[in-house]
């Protein structure tokens, strides 16, 4: 009788499967169970009572939590497309330059060495309103006398907050839209331009189909990590003022740790993962749609 | 003539807007962190000052003396810290990069049923929000005693790596020509010392990278740890930042300096693999 003989690629892979088991697929299932139990810190009994979708319930009845969904898209959209824009403008940039291309490249990744809590501590000491750079640099020249209250003022905090996830992520964009840019063929370029093409035609036809896949690459791994911004909110805002920067992760950690309400905390966490999950597979399909459209030249 | 020297003009000007919009961008990029240096070196009263004093008067190391000698005076235990951060990084990064050798090879050499889809779902297990991951791990951890160690820690971390660091390696697997391996093989090499021999050396630098990246990963990440870990025998670098803003008063050239400690390794060891990462992530994911 012969014995069972597991293929070789499910030996190399079985390390992998069985840490991300252990570590991310067994907890996950723990707290979907606990979801739907009235579970707190402080009550262990609770653990056991089920109360079926009751916690689900009561959060989409709550306003604070659509407000907490509502915002975390909103701040995704918005520094999702810019950093996209920007990546693209800086990668252009560099590219033409003649001169010390090596060395804009290094400072180009400058913000990506930066780990997210750093970045938020970076700029929360940058738009304190007392002694901030930002402040300072718009009081000195004379652009308005008052103290902008960046951090205190809700509509500005989400600002702020947005402008420190650009900075800190717009490199990974840039970095490999320009991997794209120096792998192009020059060709197609002069091609287009000795047949008429304008500049804007130029770009439009020929270097951003080539370039789009690098894109997507990059969406695809900022899209691993958007979770990042709970730690920049964390240290700028910690969902302040009166609740006006609050994330879904930040209140999923409020809800938990504070309250230590973790079956409710639980039942949000679980829309936070299929939101990054939703972004996840997105451009992953993307990124494979790309792949294939370009795939004769590779 | 008209029309050339014209023509020369704009293309003068255009030169010009582009070295502007390029400095400018550099600026941008640059500022902040300069700043935060800058920040460390100024006394306190400078930094507070009112109107604001922008060129520094006196520079010294103080905040550093401060930080690195002890609790009293300091205020955080840095150094402590700085081993936590340092073993549970080094530990966890080895332990991903030998489990990511296998699967990134598994990936790049083996044609197999569902291995777009094993892809995808290792994947999916990285986006699962550090803080979303951190409530049944601090559950169970709490049950199984190694909340608070860096064990825990280690753990966590080795799965976080895990799907990005395979993700990488596949990449530089891909990038050895395959023919090396078999021509190694048919001299009579096995399949193990062909990939010790031929194919690890080649993909040697690229993984490298891979591990300069996870252990980046770890050393910046906060979300777990920051629930992971309750006292200064866990505690990470990331978190021990923290320390700082709990109080009203907050000593921001500590913090500045605090950073800087933390940017610096961070700094040299990506500035080593930028070349390599690119490679890694574009050819991984492009050639399929």
């Amino acid at each position: 009788m012969k014995a069972f003989k597991p293929s070789a690629p499910f030996l190399l892979l079985l390390p992998a499967m069985i840490v991300l088991a252990a570590v991310v697929v067994v907890p996950l299932l723990l707290s979907l169970y606990s979801s739907f139990t009235p579970f707190r810190l402080t009550k262990p009994e609770t653990f056991y009572v089920f109360v079926g979708i009751r916690n689900y319930v009561s959060i989409l009845s709550n306003t604070d939590f659509w407000w907490a969904f509502g915002r975390t898209v909103l701040l995704l959209t918005i520094a999702l497309n810019l950093e996209m824009l920007l990546g693209l403008g800086l990668a252009m940039l560099v590219e033409k330059a003649t001169r010390g291309q090596r060395i804009l490249r290094t400072l180009m990744m400058f913000p990506m060495m930066f780990s997210p809590i750093l970045v938020g501590f970076q700029f929360k000491f940058m738009f304190n309103d007392n002694i901030g750079l930002v402040n300072n640099a718009l009081q000195s020249l004379g652009i308005t006398q008052d103290a902008i209250p960046w951090l205190i003022e809700g509509h500005l905090a989400f600002i702020a907050i947005s402008i420190a996830e650009i900075w800190s992520s717009t490199a990974i964009f840039a970095i490999l839209i320009l991997a794209g840019l120096l792998a192009m063929p020059k060709e197609p370029i002069e091609a287009a331009r000795v047949d008429g093409c304008t500049p804007w035609q130029t770009f439009r036809y020929v270097t951003w189909p080539f370039v789009m896949p690098f894109a997507y690459i990059a969406m695809t791994i900022r899209s691993l990590d958007v979770a990042r911004a709970y730690d920049i909110v964390k240290i700028m805002t910690d969902g302040g003022p009166a609740g006006r920067t609050e994330l879904l992760w930040t209140l999923v950690a409020r809800t938990a740790y504070s309250d230590g309400r973790m079956g409710m905390a639980n039942a949000m966490a679980y829309f936070s993962i299929l939101l990054s999950i939703a972004f996840t597979v997105y451009f992953f399909n993307k990124l494979a749609a790309a792949r294939t459209q370009i795939g004769a030249e590779w | 003539m008209d029309e050339n020297s014209s023509a020369r003009l704009k293309r003068r000007l255009l030169g010009i807007v582009y070295r502007i919009g390029l400095f400018l961008a550099m600026l941008t990029i640059c500022l902040p962190g300069l700043w935060i240096v800058l920040s460390s070196l100024r006394p306190t009263v400078e930094i507070m000052a009112k109107p604001p004093v922008w060129i520094p008067q006196e520079i010294s190391l103080d905040a550093y003396v401060a930080m690195f000698s002890g609790i009293g005076k300091g205020g955080i235990p840095v150094i402590e810290y700085f081993r936590n951060s340092l073993i549970i990084s080094v530990t966890s990064t080895i332990i991903a990069v030998a489990i990511g050798m296998a699967g990134g090879y598994a990936f790049a050499r083996y044609r197999f049923r569902g291995k777009s889809s094993v892809f995808l779902g290792l994947m999916l297990t990285r986006t699962v929000p550090g803080i979303a991951l951190s409530l049944p791990l601090f559950f169970l951890y709490v049950r199984l005693g190694i909340i608070d160690t860096h064990f825990g820690l280690i753990l966590a971390y080795v799965a976080l790596n895990v799907p990005f660091t395979i993700w990488l390696i596949d990449g530089f697997f891909r990038q050895v020509p395959k023919d090396l391996a078999e021509a190694a093989q048919i001299d009579g090499c096995t399949r193990w010392q062909a990939f010790w021999q031929v194919e690890f050396p080649l993909a040697g630098p690229g993984i490298a990278s891979a591990a300069i990246f996870a252990f980046l990963t770890c050393w910046n990440e906060f979300a777990l740890a920051s629930q992971l870990t309750r006292s200064v025998s866990a505690k990470t670098l990331p978190v021990g930042l923290l320390d700082y803003t709990a109080e009203f008063t907050i000593d921001w050239r500590g913090m500045c300096a605090l950073a800087v400690v933390m940017i610096i390794p961070a700094l040299t060891l990506t500035y080593i693999v930028q070349k390599h990462l690119v490679g890694g992530l574009t050819s991984g994911a492009v050639k399929g």
